[in-house]
């Protein structure tokens, strides 16, 4: 099984070496530039520069949520720009994010969270805040741990599957890519069957409720009350689990107070929060198969270390 | 609820309660309308008395007005100030009351602060619009409509945490989605978390959630008395107040325990305004009636359930039958 890697994604920077200051200013430390300029770059005092190549990855877009209140649609929910599905599909892609202003930092814990092998090219209003979840990502890395999946999603390659991946990625239903049935897993998902008609598929949104009607709520590893916006990755290994959070409004707008739903028993807890130093957990209690706790304030990005 | 007055209503009229043309509120005719309410309910001669049935000097009581028309309708802070007054008057410290509501912007508009007694305390549970930080994370209900992610409506933790008693200060109003907004649908959404996805839809939720939510411990036993502020109504695009042309003066003040037997009261009043004006019946069940521009009285955005007030019966909170509620009216 993949273990979750913590890779600290970096800064892709296209700027000539005398751009040096701006990004020495925001707290840059660590650049990816063309091969062309890291003759020029390799000179510049206080920060460590290497040669990185867009060439050949798959780019991203960059994270945030799309209220669309102008249109009509089936649904209310925000619509959630999220890249999760992508990294799940391809473990071992390449990828970079055009990520302008405060999104650069949002697309940095995206990656982070997903172990995803991911560069970032912003502007120069995005180099402070990706400087400041660099540096705090840099900080939150534990032991690699495997992801926890309560759906096997058997993937055909096709958009339709990719948007299904997608719509679960966003409804936090927690699974990961089997090519046959899994027995430890609680519900094998496959397009085109009985359960699963590709003709159903076509409404992905519909899909995934079903997927969810299936599996219970009850059976769902991760629950997020509070708020639509909110996406959630859980790792877990033996008694310790990392729950990472992302705010998809982070660039924006903090999201004030979620209740959080993990099954099994974790009595201890440690949070970090980007952003909110000496954050606490409110309102913490251990049920018989669940742990309950609210996170009073999430700007982009948490990850809470539970354990027994 | 229902209280010890199951069925009982007290209505309190007087023409000269508010000005139509100007929209003020004659302060000193509401606190008598409040005194002919409360005694004309209990039957006690001295208010004090009438208070002191429902309100001990040891309670901390909140005051659930209804903000979510304001600030054009909203609980007059004529009416909130005089019941705060009473309350006052039987021996509650003025820091032991709690105006409040579920949205800050809402409750601000109002204004209340100038009109309450010194020490009253006005509080909102959301002083951020979705936080869920002003609720109870162990108190809610829990049930999923159509597929939504957040499946529970939490509890105010004012109330589960620190109110002993509850005096509901609702409106007199139609409701786009449940036919009327009175008793229950104040004590009921205006105490709970994540209610509007009853209503995303043309056909809603609302039959059996107001009731449910209502009937929830400890809202049921903590609502002792329901104060129908009817000084002012809508009767069609509630519970807002966007178009002036959809306001009306009642010019009265409802009085009892029972939420059902009041709000069956509210139905009638309603009612007979929307046939006054040429409009369909709240009950009117047609899909041909609903659409997007609700500033044709015939056309809603939703399928109304007015139902909720008999369904709430059923669940023990009331009287509904009509042949069986008491009301009496009194002039001023």
């Amino acid at each position: 099984m993949l273990l979750l890697l913590a890779a600290v994604p970096g800064l892709f920077w296209d700027g000539a070496a005398d751009t040096a200051a701006a990004l020495r200013d925001a707290g840059i430390k660590q650049v990816l530039v063309p091969p062309a300029h890291l003759a020029d770059w390799t000179r510049v005092p206080g920060i460590s520069a290497a040669a990185g190549d867009l060439q050949g990855a798959v780019k991203l877009l960059a994270p945030t949520v799309n209220y669309r209140i102008d249109q009509a649609s089936a649904s209310r929910a925000p619509w959630l720009v999220s890249n999760g599905w992508r990294f799940l599909r391809q473990p071992e892609g390449r990828f970079y994010y055009e990520a302008a202003g405060k999104q650069s930092a949002l697309a940095a814990a995206e990656a982070f969270c997903y172990g995803a092998n991911a560069v970032i090219h912003t502007d120069a209003a995005g180099l402070k805040p990706l400087a400041e979840m660099l540096e705090f990502l840099g900080g939150a890395g534990g032991e690699p741990m495997p992801p926890v999946a309560d759906i096997g999603f058997i993937d055909d390659g096709s958009p339709v599957s990719g948007e299904v991946m997608n719509l679960m990625v966003r409804d936090n239903l927690l699974f990961r890519i089997i090519s046959a049935p899994d027995p430890h897993l609680k519900l094998t998902v496959r397009l085109g069957t009985k359960e699963y008609p590709a003709a159903d598929a076509k409404n992905p949104s519909l899909m995934a409720h079903v997927i969810r009607g299936n599996l219970t709520d009850e059976e769902r590893s991760v629950r997020i009350y509070g708020s639509p916006v909110v996406v959630a990755r859980l790792t877990a290994s033996g008694g310790h689990a990392r729950l990472h959070l992302l705010n998809y409004t982070g660039a924006t707008r903090a999201v004030d107070g979620i209740r959080v739903r993990v099954l099994g028993q974790y009595p201890k807890h440690r949070l970090a929060a980007a952003g909110s130093p000496g954050l606490e957990l409110l309102d913490y209690g251990v049920e018989p198969d669940a742990t309950e706790f609210t996170l009073p304030q999430l700007k982009t990005y948490a990850v809470i270390d539970l354990s027994r | 609820m229902p209280g010890p007055y199951p069925g009982q209503v007290v209505r309190v009229h007087s023409d000269r309660s508010i000005d139509a043309a100007s929209d003020k509120v004659n302060r000193e005719l509401v606190k008598q309308m409040l005194a002919s309410g409360m005694t004309a309910l209990t039957g006690d001669a001295r208010v004090s008395d009438a208070w002191a049935r429902f309100i001990s000097p040891k309670d901390v009581v909140g005051i659930k007005v209804n903000c979510s028309g304001a600030p054009k309708i909203c609980s007059s802070p004529e009416v909130v100030a005089g019941i705060a007054e009473n309350l006052i008057a039987v021996g509650v410290p003025a820091k032991q009351i709690y105006v409040y509501e579920r949205f800050d912007g809402q409750l601000r508009s109002v204004g209340y602060g100038k009109y309450l007694p010194d020490g009253v305390n006005i509080q909102a549970a959301e002083t951020s619009r979705g936080s869920v930080l002003g609720y109870d994370p162990r108190t809610y209900v829990e049930t999923s409509f159509f597929g939504e992610e957040d499946t529970r409506s939490n509890l105010v933790w004012l109330v589960s945490q620190t109110l002993t008693k509850i005096v509901n200060v609702p409106n007199m109003k139609e409701h786009q989605a449940a036919g009327v907004t009175g008793c229950l649908k104040n004590i009921a959404y205006g105490n709970f978390s994540n209610v509007d996805r009853s209503h995303r839809f043309e056909k809603t939720n609302t039959y059996s959630f107001i009731g449910t939510l209502a009937a929830t411990e400890p809202v049921r036993s903590r609502v002792v008395l329901n104060i129908m502020d009817g000084l002012r109504g809508v009767w069609h695009a509630g519970p807002f107040s966007e178009h002036a042309k959809f306001r009306f003066y009642p010019k009265q003040i409802m009085f009892g325990t029972d939420p059902v037997a009041m709000d069956h009261q509210l139905i009638e009043a309603i009612e007979e305004k929307r046939k006054a004006e040429g409009a369909v019946s709240l009950f009117d069940r047609s899909p041909s009636h609903v659409g997007k521009d609700n500033s044709d009285p015939n056309t809603n955005h939703f399928i109304r359930e007015p139902g909720h007030v008999e369904y709430a019966s059923k669940l023990g909170l009331g009287v509904f039958d009509s042949a069986k509620i008491k009301l009496k009216a009194i002039d001023l």
